[in-house]
């Protein structure tokens, strides 16, 4: 039971010849009440691919091709598809917010400067749920900014009153205001420092626990994503290259890129080493490579990528995809992309 | 360790002035920025400064440059004696060298990357003739090889990565003996970064730099260290050599900092929690202790009395009234992760 369904979704910006081309061909499911991370450095696309099926690109940004469908859940149970790329603006503004929301990375540039906070919770809450008098939007108010722990007198607070944590709660209590099935987190926490990261990122799992929304959670920082996700994909240069559970992921990578990205982080136990990473710097989208975009960078490319890309392909039973010419049954495959996940222990 | 510090800063204080409250309320309040904190930077070591924003380790960093003046306290470069005050004189200068977050900040956006270098040596009297081969030697301590290939363009042609290498570059053109790197990686791709942080440490292995590293990301101060320095709202609540505050950490609020790093590697690792209201969290206290609003193990006397430093192990101590018998703490858990937040 997916709330969402990508299909071989593009996205480019500009047009034709000079189009760069920031997401190519990704599938992406996202099963009801889970958390889907997507992982990947700046310029991978991660952005690019929730603002296309989002619909909140801007031009010269396009959706070059694919589907992307909405299945929303009923209150008498039955499922309705909503497709996000065909739909008028009109029909888009139903579905925005109740039922897809999206919190940005920086709190501070979302929220209205010149406005007390109670107004943003006001305005959504009058738009979108026609019912509720003043009074009762107020109450409503006082009782989501109590659900990501902040007192009532926050509410007549303007924005550079609070810290870049309060406002950043404040976002998710607005984007959980009118109750959504997905709920889009691009970076919530990267400008934040690690203990309120730790706080906040705690505050959603206890949300999403009781609440059941479904949630994409973006970010570059893998070691949070394989604490939360229940899924992650690992993008780079515009393209899934790696898809599994995050267990999988963190202890068994597959894709070179995956592997690099998790020795890019020194661990904070054991003893200390020189990490060596990804040699090179991610590859700019104006000018890819040949083939598999990785290859520049990659310490096992062969001839076969430098001329032809390697299309995402199961590997092993567990339903994980990952694009790499290693891993086509032929070549065979580096000891450091065979290890073996270790079986969960009990705790 | 015995090597004596080429720069050291004793009991430096840094206090603004701000205007607070709005309309008729107007009234002014001193920050804290920081206050009393003492450090020595030695050659060949890396001296890490963990703390989060607002703790005043940028502006520490910058008092050290001879940016901002410190409000009071000493500091000392190869044993004289440096007047407070921002005349730094180019001697000081060329030889404290500062390295910011940012490197499309800091470089000139309308001049090659060529001008942006051969600037700060002229300033620094070089010759003319000299100046291709120090570029080409200081790019090269950098890996940015060829020179020419980076030389002639223009900082906004670079990647992040690259450009931090040349502002880099930039400081260590005019030799300098002190390095001081504030959060030069937070901003860089995370495939990049671990090859500026090797960078920044083999400056210290090879070329004997005694380097400030300032961060609030703790795994990659522990990467690099030959010292750790913990702040918090303007002072140093702990302080080891090498890694071992960062492994067997003492100070609750170090603790509380330990436990909040994503760790996927120990399934076991305890979610810091906090106790305290969202209000209290704010403020940080004016008597007492700085961190008894937030800390777990908060006592009578913490509000009431600063703790000062106790040692609690060999080159390690915490500023922490629960260290006062010069006992080691066992670690505060927190409350933990009821189960898995993914069930």
């Amino acid at each position: 039971m997916n709330v969402l369904e990508v299909r071989d979704f593009s996205v480019e910006y500009g047009l034709e010849e000079a189009a760069v081309h920031a997401v190519r061909h990704v599938d992406l499911d996202v099963p009801r009440s889970s958390v889907l991370g997507i992982a990947g450095e700046s310029g991978s696309g991660k952005s690019t691919l929730v603002y296309g099926f989002t619909r909140l690109l801007r031009w010269p940004g396009v959706v070059a091709g694919g589907s992307a469908v909405l299945r929303v859940l009923d209150e008498d149970g039955t499922e309705s598809e909503f497709d996000l790329l065909a739909a008028s603006e009109r029909e888009l503004r139903s579905i925005r917010w109740s039922e897809i929301s999206i919190v940005l990375q920086s709190a501070l540039s979302a929220l209205n400067p010149v406005r007390r906070i109670a107004k943003e919770f006001d305005e959504v809450l009058r738009v979108h749920s026609s019912g509720l008098d003043r009074s009762a939007r107020r109450a409503r108010a006082v009782e989501l900014l109590d659900m990501v722990g902040l007192d009532e007198d926050r509410l007549d607070r303007f924005p550079h009153e609070l810290s870049g944590g309060q406002r950043q709660r404040i976002m998710i209590a607005l984007a959980l205001a009118l109750d959504p099935q997905l709920v889009i987190m691009d970076e919530p926490t990267t400008a934040l420092d690690v203990v309120t990261q730790r706080e906040i990122v705690d505050q959603l799992f206890e949300l999403r626990q009781r609440l059941g929304f479904a949630m994409i959670f973006i970010t570059h920082d893998l070691s949070l994503l394989v604490e939360l996700a229940n899924e992650i994909v690992v993008m780079y240069a515009g393209e899934i290259v790696e898809r599994a559970s995050a267990e999988e992921i963190y202890a068994a990578p597959r894709h070179p890129y995956t592997l690099g990205l998790i020795n890019s982080f020194p661990p904070m136990h054991g003893e200390r080493c020189e990490l060596v990473g990804l040699p090179g710097a991610p590859s700019d989208l104006a000018h890819l490579p040949t083939g598999c975009s990785f290859h520049p960078r990659c310490a096992w490319a062969m001839e076969v990528c430098k001329t032809a890309s390697p299309k995402a392909q199961p590997v092993g039973d567990t339903g994980r995809l990952v694009a790499c010419w290693l891993h086509d049954g032929i070549h065979e495959v580096p000891v450091e992309l065979r290890r073996s996940v270790p079986q969960r222990q009990p705790l | 360790m015995s090597e004596n510090p080429i720069l050291e800063a004793r009991s430096l204080t840094r206090y603004f002035t701000v205007r607070a409250g709005g309309g008729g309320r107007r009234h002014k309040r001193l920050v804290r920025a920081v206050e009393d904190v003492s450090l020595s930077l030695r050659p060949g070591r890396v001296t890490a400064v963990v703390g989060e924003s607002g703790s005043g380790k940028s502006v520490l960093a910058r008092m050290l440059a001879r940016i901002v003046t410190p409000t009071s306290g000493e500091l000392l470069l190869d044993g004289r004696q440096i007047p407070l005050g921002t005349k730094r004189g180019l001697d000081y200068a060329r030889q404290v060298q500062l390295v910011l977050q940012d490197p499309f900040a800091s470089m000139n956006p309308v001049h090659l990357v060529r001008h942006n270098l051969e600037r700060a040596l002229l300033i620094h009297g070089a010759t003319r003739e000299s100046l291709p081969a120090r570029l080409a030697s200081a790019m090269t301590r950098v890996a940015l090889t060829p020179p020419e290939g980076f030389l002639d363009r223009f900082p906004h042609e670079l990647s992040g990565g690259q450009l931090q290498r040349v502002s880099i570059a930039r400081a260590l053109c005019v030799e300098p003996k002190v390095l001081l790197a504030d959060e030069p990686v937070s901003m860089l791709d995370v495939s990049v970064r671990l090859g500026v942080l090797n960078l920044v440490r083999s400056l210290a292995d090879d070329d004997r730099m005694a380097t400030l590293y300032i961060t609030h990301d703790i795994a990659s101060a522990r990467y690099i260290t030959d010292e750790t320095i913990v702040m918090y709202a303007g002072q140093v609540v702990e302080r080891s050599n090498g890694v071992t505050l960062i492994d067997e950490p003492a100070h609750p609020y170090t603790q509380l900092l330990i436990a909040s790093v994503p760790d996927p590697a120990d399934p076991t690792s305890v979610a810091a929690r906090n106790t305290a209201d969202e209000a209290a969290r704010q403020g940080v206290a004016d008597v007492g202790c700085r961190f008894a609003p937030r800390c777990p193990s908060a006592m009578e006397m913490c509000r009431s009395a600063e703790p000062p430093s106790f040692a609690v192990g060999a080159d390690h101590e915490s500023k922490c009234w629960l260290h006062r018998d010069g006992a080691v703490a066992t670690p505060v858990r927190v409350a933990s992760h009821e189960g898995d937040p993914r069930a």
